[in-house]
């Protein structure tokens, strides 16, 4: 790195994904400047290039619908904030029920989705054959449709943020670990990268799977736990799927990008872990699921197949906000759908720091919500609650 | 084009044309024989691509309704019907051709980053709908073709033994000889095909060796303890095995030549050549060019003992171009020097694949640590590397990951304006993002880099290399559901 880092800052990021990117650019929107985003691994290295960029604005519970809802809204108009084409595609999000219970869950979220004022319908049995052609229409019981979801690619998302982060004065460093934070009996007031000392007047952490770690370093405590994900691509081919899609029975989620590849990932019960090594049953389960959901992709060849990590918390929902420990200290953690939050985070945190006030579609998701005995339940997730 | 057909021929189709093909022949070799060179079309700017045994998009086409099927690992069969894909309304009226005619600069980092529509517009999703349509190379599957999956066996097995060649077969046969328990995996239809037409003596295998022909081992596992392998052919299941030890006996190929025209129907590396010679009895073209790092008079000599026609013979270091558009016409060496193929035979590089997911680790990104000391890698897989010239006055219109359609042009602007990251790289242009899967688009990035650098090229971390590679088909990942169980 040629530029020495600064000696001061008003806010530090630690984490260079889609979570700080997207805190730094709203912070900037706020006026806020004088802002660095320390990443200790590569530019999408992270789970931000390892999701499976899928877009929804609703789920089953109050509290994620209305924090996705205004992250999808964000999203149809990140494009033209960032002035960089971040290709969020909008071709619909479609949440696909197996099992009778589900579809259960299904029509509750379709009657949240009406109170929040997000656009979904559950699919009439007619209009399945014209929204989803190629699918198995026999092990389809319910599907709600999401037509303003989707999905966007990360290298397009995470270049237009980097882009806009930077033009708009944002350090944005990668391969630079925090090693050390400062505190005093109250706050945070500094964060080291070796000998470097940063002077912060707020530290935000975002750093994924390495949350807990940070929480360590700083000696705070922090809800969750990290594990590994894998995701897999198909050899591309012309659309054949058109809407992004869960499997909420089958726990997988999958979509075909506008270059071809069909890509997804389902989860086994295996134990926890940290690793960016992937394995051989989540490449056969997904592939079982694909033959069973669309049969037509029995021919096709899996190019690649990869691992990422998450940083989990107890419920499954973000730990957005401040940390009541320390002031100064903020987090933007837990997110097992952060790629779609990102921008709705990014915003409500950003406007936290910045203005003091705490968004009501943030408060569900404080970090000290399950002291107060007020986790978060939401059914309409992909994950397995093990 | 020698076309000596034997009277046990068969008949299939490539584009709804009939064509007659020998008994035996992989598609590559039947189209090759019957004057085909142009096979496929690059991703984005449509460039006629080939059998050129360096990349995988070249050799992938449409059969009997099944996608991106490499025809070089494909036998041809009566009947079968071949077609060109990534076509637009057909292969013989191509519109899509006009995309050669845009600049390369348009498609730095695919279409898809256009400004001119931004996504949330109207504008966007009409042209996300065209980009997707335009992209993606084949169509699916025909929805009448059979979905079930293909069910996986798994063998335990003391030492796995990963190609077939001279130093593949001695590992295999000292193995079974102390009694251990040993299996051989090898891509050829038979073990040590490169090895043979080469003249190479290849002692017979013991008979206790458990022999996989025709499988790519794809897939490392579990430190290197659970291998997976898939056969080419798509109806029969893919295998697993639990080993002790591993024997990497995969060999080196040579790297295409970083000049312009690398990537022209006609070019093709050692391996392919001598394949097609040797195996099916159809040279490389009526007049061949051998270029190389010091191989090139061993396999011209093998080439012309099959009766090819050499007309040079030279270092790689003096070849400048490579002329032609849908063929290749002549090449470059400070003369012109007319020919209608290219050989090259070296730099000679050893695929890093199953070494790096054997051995590599990191929670940041994946680095190759040590070796294990069950690894051993034997023959010329164990042989130094060789450097790849990057000439001085590097053409940024030289291809780098033709199938992607990736320039040297399009890497020197982003390592000009100081991206000096392979990972970075690799997602800013795609690089090695295709069918091949990184070998050898990486190891040409990663020569570009250090040359334009001037910093060693082991400075430079390589982007992570990932099963399965396109080995294995949804059906055949599908059999191993049950065989393998989650690792709890």
């Amino acid at each position: 790195m040629s530029r020495p880092l600064p000696n001061r800052a008003s806010v530090v990021i630690v984490g260079g994904g889609i979570q700080g990117l997207c805190c730094a650019f709203y912070l900037t929107t706020f006026g806020v400047r004088d802002i660095v985003v320390l990443d200790a691994g590569y530019w999408q290295g992270g789970a931000s290039g390892r999701n499976g960029t899928l877009i929804r604005p609703g789920f089953a519970s109050f509290e994620w619908t209305q924090l996705f809802q205004l992250s999808c809204d964000e999203w149809s108009k990140l494009s033209r904030k960032l002035g960089e084409n971040i290709m969020f595609t909008q071709r619909g999000y479609t949440m696909v029920a197996e099992q009778a219970s589900t579809a259960d869950m299904l029509k509750e979220a379709a009657e949240v989705h009406r109170q929040c004022g997000v656009d979904s319908f559950l699919v009439p049995d007619g209009q399945l054959k014209t929204l989803l052609p190629a699918i198995n229409h026999k092990r389809v019981v319910a599907a709600l449709h999401l037509p303003t979801g989707g999905f966007a690619p990360h290298h397009a998302a995470m270049k237009g943020l980097l882009a806009a982060c930077r033009r708009r004065g944002v350090d944005v460093r990668y391969r630079t670990a925090v090693t050390a934070f400062e505190r005093t009996a109250d706050r945070v007031s500094a964060v080291y990268v070796g000998d470097h000392r940063i002077d912060a007047d707020t530290v935000v952490i975002a750093a994924g799977p390495h949350n807990g770690a940070m929480a360590e370093l700083i000696g705070v405590a922090l809800d969750g736990y990290s594990m590994r994900i894998e995701a897999m691509a198909l050899e591309p081919t012309r659309p054949l799927i058109g809407p992004a899609i869960a499997l909420i029975d089958s726990l997988a989620y999958f979509h075909q990008t506008s270059r071809g590849e069909v890509v997804g990932g389902t989860e086994v019960p295996e134990r926890p872990r940290m690793s960016l090594r992937t394995d051989v049953p989540v490449m056969a389960s997904m592939a079982k699921i694909y033959l069973e959901m669309f049969p037509q992709l029995a021919e096709v060849r899996i190019l690649r197949h990869w691992a990422g990590m998450l940083h989990i918390s107890s419920d499954f929902a973000p730990l957005l906000g401040p940390h009541p420990a320390l002031r100064d200290l903020w987090f933007s953690a837990g997110w097992s759908y952060g790629f779609a939050g990102g921008p709705g985070g990014g915003l409500l945190l950003a406007k936290a720091i910045a203005t003091g006030e705490i968004d009501a579609r943030m408060k569900p998701f404080a970090l000290d919500r399950f002291e107060r005995g007020q986790p978060i339940a939401e059914a309409g997730i992909v994950l397995a609650k093990n | 084009m020698n076309s000596q057909l034997s009277p046990r021929s068969i008949e299939f189709y490539w584009n709804g044309r009939r064509m007659e093909a020998r008994e035996g022949d992989s598609v590559a070799a039947a189209l090759r024989r019957n004057g085909i060179l142009a096979i496929a079309r690059s991703r984005k700017l449509h460039r006629p691509l080939g059998h050129s045994g360096s990349y995988i998009a070249g050799v992938l086409a449409r059969v009997n309704g099944r996608p991106n099927v490499r025809l070089d690992q494909e036998p041809c069969r009566p009947g079968m019907r071949v077609a060109m894909q990534n076509v637009w309304p057909s292969a013989r009226f191509d519109l899509l051709a006009a995309a050669q005619l845009l600049p390369a600069r348009w498609v730095y980092g695919g279409f898809e980053h256009s400004r001119w529509t931004p996504s949330g517009g109207r504008a966007y999703a009409v042209w996300e709908r065209l980009m997707a349509n335009l992209a993606g190379m084949g169509t699916p599957p025909d929805a009448s073709l059979p979905a079930a999956a293909r069910p996986a066996r798994r063998f335990k097995v003391e030492v796995l033994v990963i190609g077939g060649g001279v130093a593949g077969r001695r590992a295999a046969n000292a193995a079974a000889a102390a009694g251990r328990k040993v299996a051989l995996v090898t891509r050829g239809e038979t073990p040590g095909r490169f090895s043979a037409a080469l003249g190479f003596t290849l002692e017979p295998l013991n008979e206790a060796i458990g022999v996989f022909c025709g499988m790519e081992l794809f897939g490392c596992y579990r430190e290197g303890t659970l291998l997976v392998a898939a056969p080419h052919r798509h109806d029969e299941g893919a295998v697993a095995f639990d080993v002790d030890e591993i024997v990497i006996a995969t060999g080196r190929r040579s790297m295409p030549p970083l000049v312009p025209g690398n990537h022209v129907p006609g070019v093709m590396d050692a391996h392919a050549a001598l394949e097609l010679a040797a195996g099916h009895g159809v040279m490389p073209g009526d007049a061949v060019a051998v270029v190389g790092t010091g191989a090139e008079k061993l396999v011209a000599e093998r080439l012309q003992g099959f009766g090819a026609s050499v007309v040079h013979v030279g270092a790689i270091a003096d070849l400048r171009r490579i002329i032609g558009r849908r063929c290749v016409r002549a090449i470059d060496v400070g003369r012109t020097v007319r020919c209608d193929a290219v050989v090259h035979a070296g730099p000679w590089r050893a695929d890093p694949n199953l070494l790096f997911q054997i051995a590599a680790e990191g929670l940041f990104q994946l680095v190759v640590d040590d070796t294990p000391r069950r690894v051993s890698v034997v023959g010329a897989a164990a042989e130094e590397d060789e450097p790849i010239h990057v000439p001085a006055t590097l053409s940024p219109d030289t291809l780098v990951c033709p199938c992607m359609d990736v320039t040297a042009g399009e890497l020197l602007s982003h390592i000009d304006a100081g991206e000096t990251d392979p990972e970075v790289l690799k997602r800013l242009t795609s690089c090695g993002m295709g069918p091949c899967q990184g070998y050898p688009c990486w190891e040409s990035m990663l020569a570009i880099l250090a040359a334009r650098t001037g910093r060693p090229p082991g400075e430079f971390r390589r982007p992570s290399h990932r099963p399965p590679r396109r080995s294995i088909t949804v059906a055949q990942a599908a059999g191993l559901c049950g065989v393998v169980e989650p690792d709890r």
